[in-house]
C-alpha cells in the first residue's frame, strides 16, 4: 500500500469530491470533514514512514502515460515537499471544519476537495507535463470559489487571478519544451521527467534564457515584486475560506518550483540572477510593507503582510547555500500556518460584522479577549518574534543570504523589522483604547467551530518556533542534495564559489552512516 | 491508325475509389427512396446516411490497414493516392460526419431537416472531400472541391432563415472568388512545369531550380489566397463569422471541422516543397499569416456579444494556430496537425452541439441573437449538468490541462521548438492566454452570475434529445480522458505521416 501512497493521497480527495455530489447538503458538512481528516490522516502516515536517513526521492511511482512523448506519469517525495503536502491536507481539513455559514456548501466543499487534489499533485509530481497538469488545474476550483463566493467585485478578482497566472505558466510551458528538446538532442529519447533533467548540463547562455522563461511562471504565482498586483484583489474579494488556502499553499507551489526547478536545473543562470531577483525580493519586502501600513482594511494588510514576506522566501531560496534554501522552506510552512491563520482571524471577525475597515473596530480586546490573545499570539508570529515559527525560517534565510551578500541583508533585516510596524499599528486600531462602535461592545467571543481550527496552529506556532528540529532535519537533508547537485552541475566560475561545495560535508555523513551500519 | 489501348483492370486499382463511393452510393439511394415513397420520417435519412458512413469507415479501416503494409496506394490513371496523410485525414472526416448527423433528431421540428435531398447533399459533399484529400492532382482536388462546396452552400441555405440566406450567398460568393483564384493559380503552375500533379510540378520545379521565380510567386500567390478563403486565414476570414451565425449550430460546428481538414490537406502537400525549397518570400508571408490570424482573430472573438459568433472567431484562431504546422514543416508539425485537429474536432463539435440544443425557435423580448452570453447567465443554477459540461469544453478550448486540446497545443508548440521557430512557439503560447480570456467569460456568465430574468430555466436544454445527448456525451468523455488515447493515436498519426514522406 505504500508503493502507492501518493496516487491515494491525490486521487482519494477527487474520488470523495465525485461521490460527494451524492451526500445529501445538510451532512455535507461532516461528510467533508471526514474527507479531509482521513487524507489528513494519510498524510501523517506518510511522514510516519519518511526515511528520515535518505535526501532523494521516496516513494517514488512510475507508470508510463505518453511514451512516444516521454511524458510519464512519476511521483515521489522528498523533505522539501514533504511537510508542504502535510500543510495542504491539515489546511484542507481545518478549513472544512471552521467553514462558516456559506450558501452552498456542497459546491464549496467538493470544490475544495478537488482543489486539494491539485495541490498534493503539484507538489509530489517528478514529471514536468504531470506538474503542469495539476498547476494548472488548481486554477480552476480557486477562480470558482473566488468568482462564486467572493465580495461585490469578486469576477473582476477571479478572471484576474486566472489570467495572470494561465499567462506566465503558459511562457512556462514553452521553457518546459525546450528543455525536453534539449534533453532529446542530447539523448535521443523525449522526456519530462525531471530527476532525468537534473542530469543535463547546458551551456549558459541556454540557461539563462530558459530561466528566464520559468521565472515568468513561478513569479507570477508566488507572486513576486512587478507581477503582484492581482493577489491583493484576489485576497480582497475571496471568502475567508479562499483566502486561507490560497495564502498557506497555492502561492508556496511558486516558491517550490524554484527549489525544485529553476536551481537544480539553471544552476548558472540561478547565480548570473541571484542580485537582480535579491533586488526584486528586498523591493517586494520593503514596497509591499509600506503598502500595508497604508492600508484602512484588515485582510488588505494582513495580504500585504503575506507578500512582504513571500519576499523573504525567495531571498533565502536565492541563498543557494544550505541555510538559506532550507530557511525558505521552513519559511514556506511557517507563512502557511502564519498567514493562513491570520486569514482565518479575519475571517471570525468578518462574520461578526461583515466588515474589514479597521475604523469600524476598536477596544475589541476588552470585548474578545480569547480572540485578541490568539490574534495576539500569530501577529508576534508574523512580525518574526523569537520563539515562534516565522523567526526559525526568516533567521536561517537571512543568514543564507548574509552569506552572499552583507549589505543587502542588512537592508532585507531592518525591512523585516520596520515591517513590524504595520502590523503593530493594525493590531492597535482594532484591539486597544475604548470600544467605540456601539456594534461591537456585544461580540461574541471565538466560538467552538472557530478555535478548533484557531488552537492547533497555535501550538504548531509554538512548538515549532522553540523545537524545529523535527521539521528541519529532513528538509536540510534534502536541501543538502540539492546544494550539492547545483555545485557538481555548475559550468562557471561564479557560480562554482557562490555555490558551496558540500564534498566535506558529505563525507562525514558517509563516514558516520558506515559507523551506523 | 491507333492501336487499342491495353489497360488491365488490375492496375487501375478501383478499390482505391470504394470509399469515396460509398457515400455517393448512398445519397443517390436516400434519392430513390424519396421518388419510391415520399414524405419518410428524417430518422430513415439519418439512420441510412449514418450506415452508409460506417461502410465508409470500414472501408477506410481497410485502407489503413492496406497502407501500412504495402505502403502508398495509387490507382485510376495514377489520379487518386491512397497515402496516409490522406487515410487519416478521411478517417477525421468521416467521424466528424458520424457525429454530426445524429444531431438532426432535434425535439424541435427544423425546416431543412424535412428534406431528404439535405442528407443526400450532405453525403455527397463528404464524398467530396474524400476526393479532394485522395490525390494530388490539382484537377481533382477542384473537382472534390466544387463538389463539396457547393453542396455546402445549399445545406446552408436550407435552413431557412433570413441569416441563412446571407450567409449561403456571402459563401458561395466567397468560395467563387477562392475556386477562381485556385483554377488561375493552377492554371500558372501548369504552364510553367506541364503538369497537374503536384510531385510532378515539385520535382520539375526543383529540376530548374525555380528558374522562372516571378511566375512561381505569381501561382503561389493565387493558391494562398485561394486556400486563405478555404481556411479563413486573416484577411481572408470575414465570411467566417457571418456564415457561423445564418447556419444552425450544428452545421457551423461542422464546418469549422471537416472542410478546414480537407483544405488543410491539400495546403500541405501543396506548401510542403515550396516551404522547403528556399523561398524565403513565401515563409516570411506565411508567418505573418499565422501570427495574425492566431492574435486578430482571439482579440476579434473577445469584442462578440454572441456565443457563437465567438466560437467562430475562436475557430478562425485555432485555424491559424494550427496553419502554424504547414509554416513549420517537419514531420513532428505535420502530425501535431492532426492530432490537434481529432482532439479539436470533438471538443468543437460538443461545445457547437451545446449550442444547438439550447436553440429557440422564437427568441425572446429584447434577445438580441439567438446564443447571446445572457441566456447562459447562471446557469449551473438552472441546469448544473449542461453548465459543467459547456464549462469543460470551454477549458479544453482554452487548452488547460489535462483536457483533450491541452494535448494537441502542447505537441504543437513543441513541434515549433524542435522546428527552431522559438518566437513562434512563445506567440503561440501567448495567444493561448489570450484566448483564456473569452472562454472564461462564458464561464463567468455561467457559474458567476444570476440567471437573467425572462430566460426560462429549460432554454439552455430546450432542443435536447436522447440522441443529441448521446453525442455530447460522447464528446464529453473524449474531452476528459483523452490522455489515455493520445500516445497510440500519437504513434499511429506519426507512422502514417511518416511514411507518407511528409
Amino acid at each position: 500500500m505504500l508503493d502507492h501512497i501518493l496516487s491515494i493521497l491525490i486521487f482519494f480527495p477527487a474520488l470523495a469530491a465525485v461521490l460527494g455530489f451524492v451526500v445529501h447538503k445538510d451532512s455535507m458538512r461532516a461528510y467533508g470533514v471526514a474527507v479531509a481528516s482521513i487524507e489528513f490522516a494519510l498524510s501523517l502516515w506518510l511522514w510516519y514512514a519518511f526515511d528520515n536517513n535518505v535526501s532523494g526521492m521516496q516513494f517514488m511511482e512510475h507508470m508510463t502515460l505518453i511514451p512516444a512523448f516521454g511524458i510519464n506519469y512519476i511521483l515521489g517525495v522528498d523533505g522539501i515537499s514533504l511537510f508542504i503536502i502535510i500543510l495542504a491536507a491539515f489546511f484542507t481539513m481545518i478549513g472544512i471544519a471552521s467553514l462558516s455559514d456559506t450558501k452552498d456548501v456542497k459546491n464549496m466543499i467538493i470544490t475544495l476537495l478537488f482543489l486539494q487534489m491539485t495541490m498534493i499533485g503539484v507538489f509530489v509530481a517528478l514529471d514536468g507535463i504531470v506538474f503542469y497538469v495539476f498547476w494548472e488545474l488548481s486554477l480552476v476550483p480557486m477562480l470558482y470559489i473566488i468568482g462564486a463566493w467572493g465580495g461585490p467585485r469578486r469576477i473582476y478578482a477571479s478572471v484576474k487571478f486566472f489570467l495572470y497566472t494561465f499567462t506566465g505558466s503558459l511562457v512556462m510551458l514553452v521553457g518546459m519544451l525546450f528543455m525536453a528538446y534539449f534533453y532529446y538532442q542530447a539523448t535521443g529519447q523525449w522526456s519530462f521527467a525531471i530527476l532525468d533533467w537534473y542530469r543535463l548540463i547546458l551551456p549558459e547562455s541556454i540557461q539563462l534564457w530558459l530561466f528566464v522563461a520559468f521565472f515568468f511562471g513561478f513569479a507570477i504565482k508566488v507572486p513576486m515584486f512587478p507581477f503582484h498586483t492581482w493577489l491583493p484583489y484576489a485576497h480582497g474579494q475571496a471568502p475567508t475560506i479562499g483566502s486561507v488556502i490560497l495564502a498557506a499553499i497555492l502561492l508556496k507551489m511558486g516558491t517550490y518550483a524554484f527549489i525544485r526547478f529553476s536551481l537544480p536545473l539553471f544552476p548558472d543562470a540561478s547565480v548570473y540572477f541571484m542580485y537582480p531577483i535579491a533586488i526584486l525580493a528586498i523591493i517586494m519586502i520593503i514596497y509591499t510593507a509600506m503598502v500595508a501600513y497604508a492600508q484602512k482594511d484588515i485582510k488588505q494588510v494582513v495580504a500585504y503582510s503575506s507578500v512582504s514576506h513571500m519576499g523573504v522566501i525567495i531571498l533565502g531560496t536565492f541563498a543557494l547555500n544550505v541555510e538559506g534554501i532550507t530557511g525558505s522552506v521552513f519559511l514556506m510552512i511557517a507563512h502557511g500556518v502564519v498567514s493562513g491563520a491570520l486569514f482565518l482571524l479575519v475571517g471570525v471577525i468578518y462574520d461578526r460584522r461583515h466588515t474589514k475597515m479597521m475604523d469600524q473596530f476598536g477596544g475589541l480586546a476588552s470585548v474578545m479577549p480569547k480572540y485578541a490573545t490568539i490574534f495576539g499570539i500569530m501577529m508576534m508570529a508574523s512580525v518574526g518574534m523569537p520563539l515562534t515559527i516565522n523567526f526559525v525560517g526568516e533567521f536561517l534565510s537571512l543568514l543564507g543570504f548574509y552569506q552572499q551578500s552583507h549589505i543587502l541583508t542588512l537592508l532585507a533585516g531592518i525591512a523585516i523589522i520596520v515591517g513590524a510596524i504595520y502590523m503593530l499599528a493594525a493590531y492597535k486600531k482594532m484591539f486597544f483604547g475604548d470600544v467605540t462602535k456601539e456594534e461591537n461592545k456585544n461580540l461574541p467571543d471565538v466560538n467552538k467551530r472557530e478555535l478548533i481550527a484557531l488552537v492547533p496552529l497555535v501550538i504548531i506556532t509554538l512548538w515549532l518556533g522553540i523545537y524545529p528540529k523535527p521539521v528541519l532535519a529532513p528538509i536540510n537533508d534534502s536541501v543538502e542534495s540539492v546544494v550539492k547537485l547545483m555545485h557538481e552541475k555548475s559550468i562557471t566560475n561564479e557560480a562554482k564559489q557562490r555555490i558551496p561545495s558540500l564534498v566535506k560535508d558529505s563525507a562525514i555523513t558517509t563516514t558516520s552512516t558506515r559507523e551506523v551500519h | 491508325m491507333l492501336s487499342p489501348i491495353n489497360i488491365s483492370m488490375e492496375s487501375l486499382n478501383l478499390m482505391t475509389l470504394a470509399p469515396m463511393l460509398a457515400p455517393v452510393v448512398g445519397a443517390l439511394l436516400i434519392l430513390i427512396i424519396d421518388l419510391l415513397k415520399a414524405n419518410q420520417d428524417k430518422s430513415l435519412y439519418i439512420m441510412i446516411s449514418l450506415l452508409v458512413l460506417g461502410i465508409d469507415f470500414s472501408f477506410l479501416l481497410e485502407s489503413a490497414g492496406v497502407f501500412s503494409q504495402n505502403g502508398t496506394l495509387m490507382g485510376v490513371f495514377d489520379v487518386m493516392l491512397i497515402d496516409g496523410l490522406a487515410i487519416i485525414s478521411e478517417f477525421i472526416i468521416v467521424a466528424a460526419s458520424m457525429l454530426f448527423i445524429p444531431l438532426a433528431l432535434t425535439s424541435k421540428r427544423f425546416h431543412e431537416f424535412s428534406y431528404p435531398e439535405f442528407f443526400a447533399l450532405f453525403l455527397f459533399m463528404i464524398s467530396g472531400f474524400q476526393f479532394m484529400v485522395a490525390t494530388d492532382n490539382l484537377i481533382l482536388i477542384f473537382v472534390g472541391l466544387e463538389t463539396a462546396s457547393l453542396a455546402l452552400y445549399t445545406l446552408i441555405a436550407m435552413h431557412n432563415r433570413d441569416k441563412s440566406f446571407e450567409a449561403a450567398v456571402k459563401y458561395f460568393t466567397m468560395g467563387a472568388l477562392a475556386a477562381g483564384f485556385y483554377a488561375f493559380g493552377s492554371m500558372v503552375l501548369y504552364a510553367l512545369t506541364g503538369s497537374v500533379e503536384i510531385n510532378q510540378i515539385a520535382s520539375v520545379l526543383n529540376a530548374n531550380a525555380y528558374v522562372d521565380m516571378p511566375f512561381v510567386l505569381i501561382g503561389v500567390v493565387f493558391m494562398l489566397a485561394s486556400f486563405g478563403f478555404k481556411l479563413s486565414i486573416v484577411p481572408f476570414h470575414t465570411w467566417t463569422p457571418d456564415v457561423y451565425e445564418g447556419s444552425s449550430a450544428a452545421l457551423a460546428g461542422y464546418m469549422s471541422i471537416v472542410p478546414k481538414i480537407a483544405a488543410f490537406v491539400v495546403a500541405m502537400r501543396l506548401f510542403e516543397f515550396l516551404i522547403h525549397s528556399n523561398v524565403v518570400w513565401l515563409e516570411v508571408v506565411l508567418y505573418i499569416a499565422v501570427v495574425l490570424t492566431m492574435t486578430m482573430a482571439n482579440i476579434w472573438a473577445i469584442v462578440q456579444s454572441d456565443v457563437k459568433r465567438m466560437l467562430a472567431y475562436s475557430s478562425i484562431s485555432h485555424a491559424g494556430f494550427v496553419m502554424a504546422a504547414i509554416l513549420i514543416g517537419t514531420t513532428q508539425s505535420n502530425s501535431a496537425l492532426f492530432l490537434y485537429w481529432i482532439l479539436f474536432s470533438f471538443t468543437n463539435l460538443g461545445s457547437f452541439s451545446m449550442l444547438w440544443i439550447s436553440r429557440q425557435k422564437n427568441l425572446i423580448p429584447g434577445q438580441g441573437s439567438d446564443h447571446n452570453y445572457e441566456k447562459f447567465a447562471g446557469l449551473v443554477k438552472t441546469a448544473p449538468l449542461a453548465a459543467s459540461i459547456m464549462a469543460l469544453f470551454m477549458l479544453s478550448l482554452a487548452g488547460l490541462p489535462p483536457f483533450a486540446l491541452f494535448w494537441g497545443k502542447l505537441y504543437m508548440i513543441s513541434s515549433a521548438v524542435t522546428g527552431g521557430y522559438t518566437v513562434l512557439a512563445f506567440i503561440m503560447a501567448l495567444n493561448s492566454a489570450i484566448a483564456g480570456y473569452y472562454y472564461l467569460k462564458l464561464i463567468v456568465y455561467m457559474f458567476m452570475k444570476d440567471p437573467e430574468p425572462g430566460y426560462a430555466g429549460d432554454v439552455s436544454v430546450s432542443n435536447a434529445t436522447v440522441s443529441l445527448k448521446t453525442i455530447i456525451g460522447f464528446a464529453t468523455i473524449g474531452t476528459i480522458f483523452a490522455v489515455v488515447a493520445i500516445n497510440p493515436l500519437l504513434e499511429f498519426i506519426t507512422s502514417f505521416v511518416y511514411n507518407s514522406g511528409y
